[in-house]
């Protein structure tokens, strides 16, 4: 019985596109590829997609929620470089639609190569690092974003830059899938900023593997903003890698969507490298889903992760983050914190710390509060003439301020506060 | 006609009675103090004025100005000029001080048919009336109450106060926590405060307060009930005899 739920649950869509179309994929004939390709495909295969019996996806029925057939998606007819909510703040700009990089402004210090057009003459740091992560049996839907890679772009910085990312899916129907990668490689000493935004989707699935290269010394602060919709499928799977002394600062900020979900794997591979990961979830229907593994793989690393979500009606946020600290990582200082307010009797929040740890001499703390609002602060501010909504709209805001506080300088606060307190107003009317 | 008129209030919290008939009137002008020994009903009386959730009145009338209080949500009240000064103000993380003062005043005017006051205006007013409650700069950029001392925290109600000018101020145990020199502090900014056209009502377990801010009325509120009502002076005499010589002797 169970075997036959299994398979009923995760057709093998993707192991037939693979099978039928491998040899028009783009960089088809590159042994370094196809090898790699072949390799992701394997490792996917192992679990197929993923379901609630696979336990790093037990709050996030994927399975489910994918239609029993999918169609690639094709190049969008017509081709729209407007939109994406960073627009106000310089920097290059590369625009993605329906996994095609189809914009590009570019910019000094910073090498673009379209994965389209990968070939014999891909320079030698895209086929050094492509697919080296995000593609692994655990992040089996990053695996399969490399096997049937279809677009993307590679993206390499060797001076102090700001690159906005944006993605739109504008496929207008539940049958299509993009796969789509991103790398991008951040050379030693090199200060990045990234800005990524994923504007609305029409229900389109939307599936990225995105690959972070933090060389020696290198700093990149990375605020997401995931805005689908109500209808969008979307699933990132982000790995990074982060080298001696080098530092990776991320804000990620879910809205939701029918299932939106962020399967992170930092790599804190030499001594002195850091990472800082806030997520922040607002919604108030579907399923908001961010699960992270930090790898404390050498000595003398440090990472500290926050998580707040506010959650209304009958939405749905998931936190996962494991914290693995390898044999010999000693003096590795990790803390991970999970907050989220329940904004009516049916929204829900999934929380759930793990640590792994096989070296002495560490510090790991991690914490967790669920809740709903203060009642104290609430009456406070409208014994001070607050209106009601008003005054669980500025705790809201105050809950989460200090998850955005830092990133991206002063204007891109500003846009992401203003996203929030737009989502805020849909939460408050969830508010019974 | 009386500012505020309490009329044999009876008041229950989660299923206890607590209040169980309290009559007091204040007219415009007069500061009164209500003072009681611990679980006299002291606080449920003030959070009751100001609108808390939770504090049901079973019988009995509140009036403010004639208009029946009770029917009124808590920032309706404070629109029409009551304010609750906190045995406790609330700490609030992530909200700048000077951002919810603007908010909460703009409130205020929204709701009473107003225009609202600019940034700019706001500030001006906001530094006008902490000078002379010695709140600094600092104070207003940092995030309401957060890290505030006992003192700071007390300040900022009264500095409230100074802003939203209210007709009806309720002060519930400002004094509890307050070192002599921050008691001087926030008494002179209640006393700045004193009009023909305000009433105070200030609730307080020590008579210490009273020597700075002089009441017009002292009531004696114990078991739920007014038990001795009189002047500045039975303050005096309570600070002598304790309240259980004249709980019995009522």
């Amino acid at each position: 019985m169970t075997a036959l739920a299994f398979k009923l649950d995760s057709p093998d869509i993707f192991g037939d596109d693979f099978a039928r179309h491998r040899g028009e994929l783009p960089g088809a004939g590159l042994a370094w590829l196809e090898a790699r390709r072949r390799a992701a495909m394997d490792a996917f295969l192992k679990t197929g997609i993923p379901n609630r019996r696979v336990e790093a996806w037990k709050y996030t029925d994927l399975a489910n929620a994918l239609a029993s057939e999918l169609a690639p998606a094709v190049r969008a007819a017509r081709q729209d470089s407007e939109g994406g909510i960073f627009a106000s703040v310089p920097g290059a700009r590369l625009h993605l639609v329906n996994g095609f990089l189809e914009h590009v402004t570019e910019a000094a210090g910073l090498e673009a190569v379209d994965l389209v057009e990968l070939d014999s003459d891909t320079p030698e740091w895209v086929s050094a690092n492509l697919g080296m992560t995000a593609a692994g049996r655990n992040q089996p839907m990053g695996a399969v974003s490399l096997a049937l890679m279809r677009g993307g772009v590679a993206v390499r910085v060797h001076e102090d830059q700001t690159l906005h990312l944006s993605f739109a899916n504008p496929a207008d129907d539940g049958e299509t899938v993009s796969h789509a990668r991103i790398l991008i490689v951040v050379e030693d000493g090199v200060s990045f900023r990234l800005l990524e935004s994923h504007g609305a989707s029409s229900g389109a699935f939307a599936n990225i593997g995105m690959e972070l290269v933090l060389k020696r010394g290198a700093k990149l602060e990375h605020v997401r903003v995931q805005e689908g919709g109500p209808n969008a499928l979307h699933v990132t799977t982000l790995g990074a890698q982060i080298a001696r002394d080098a530092e990776y600062r991320a804000l990620y900020v879910a809205m939701g969507g029918r299932l939106a979900r962020l399967d992170a794997e930092v790599t804190l591979g030499a001594p002195g490298a850091r990472a800082t990961l806030h997520n922040v979830a607002a919604l108030n229907a579907g399923i908001a889903d961010t699960t992270t593994v930090m790898d404390h793989a050498a000595s003398n690393t440090t990472s500290r992760q926050l998580f707040k979500s506010v959650v209304g009606g009958r939405g749905r946020a998931v936190n996962q983050g494991r914290v693995a600290v390898r044999a010999g990582a000693v003096k590795s200082d990790s803390h991970q914190l999970f907050k989220a307010i329940l904004l009516s009797p049916t929204a829900e929040a999934d929380a759930k710390p793990e640590l792994e740890i096989f070296a002495d001499d560490v510090i790991c703390g991690h914490g967790t509060a669920i809740g709903a609002l203060d009642e104290d602060a609430l009456f406070y501010l409208r014994a001070r003439g607050i209106p009601e909504h008003e005054a669980k709209g500025v705790l809201i805001r105050a809950f989460l301020e200090d998850a955005i506080e830092g990133f991206g300088g002063d204007v891109v606060h500003d846009v992401i506060a203003h996203r929030l307190d737009a989502a805020l107003v849909t939460l408050g009317e969830a508010v019974p | 006609m009386n500012m505020l008129e309490i009329d044999d209030l009876h008041v229950t919290v989660d299923g206890k009675e607590i209040l169980k008939g309290i009559t007091l009137s204040i007219p415009a002008g007069e500061v009164h103090a209500v003072m009681g020994p611990n679980g006299s009903g002291k606080s449920t009386l003030s959070y009751t004025l100001a609108g808390r959730a939770g504090y049901e009145v079973t019988s009995g009338h509140v009036y403010y100005n004639g208009e029946d209080l009770t029917a009124l949500a808590p920032e309706e009240r404070a629109a029409k000029g009551v304010f609750l000064a906190l045995q406790y103000p609330v700490e609030i993380p992530g909200v700048v001080t000077l951002t919810f003062l603007k908010t909460a005043l703009n409130a205020q005017r929204r709701a009473r048919g107003e225009p609202e006051l600019d940034a700019l205006r706001t500030l001006k007013l906001v530094r006008e009336k902490a000078a002379a409650l010695k709140i600094g700069e600092d104070m207003l950029r940092r995030p309401l109450n957060a890290g505030f001392s006992g003192g700071e925290k007390k300040r900022m109600e009264i500095l409230q106060m100074a802003l939203f000018e209210p007709k009806l101020a309720v002060l519930d145990e400002t004094d509890s926590g307050l070192d002599i020199d921050a008691l001087k502090l926030v008494a002179e900014g209640v006393n700045a405060l004193r009009s023909p056209a305000r009433a105070m009502l200030v609730i307080t377990h020590y008579q210490r307060l009273l020597s700075y801010i002089v009441p017009d009325r002292v009531h004696v509120l114990a078991g739920g009930r007014i038990v001795k009502s009189g002047g500045a002076d039975l303050a005096l005499e309570l600070e002598k005899s304790g309240y259980e010589g004249v709980v019995e002797a009522a």
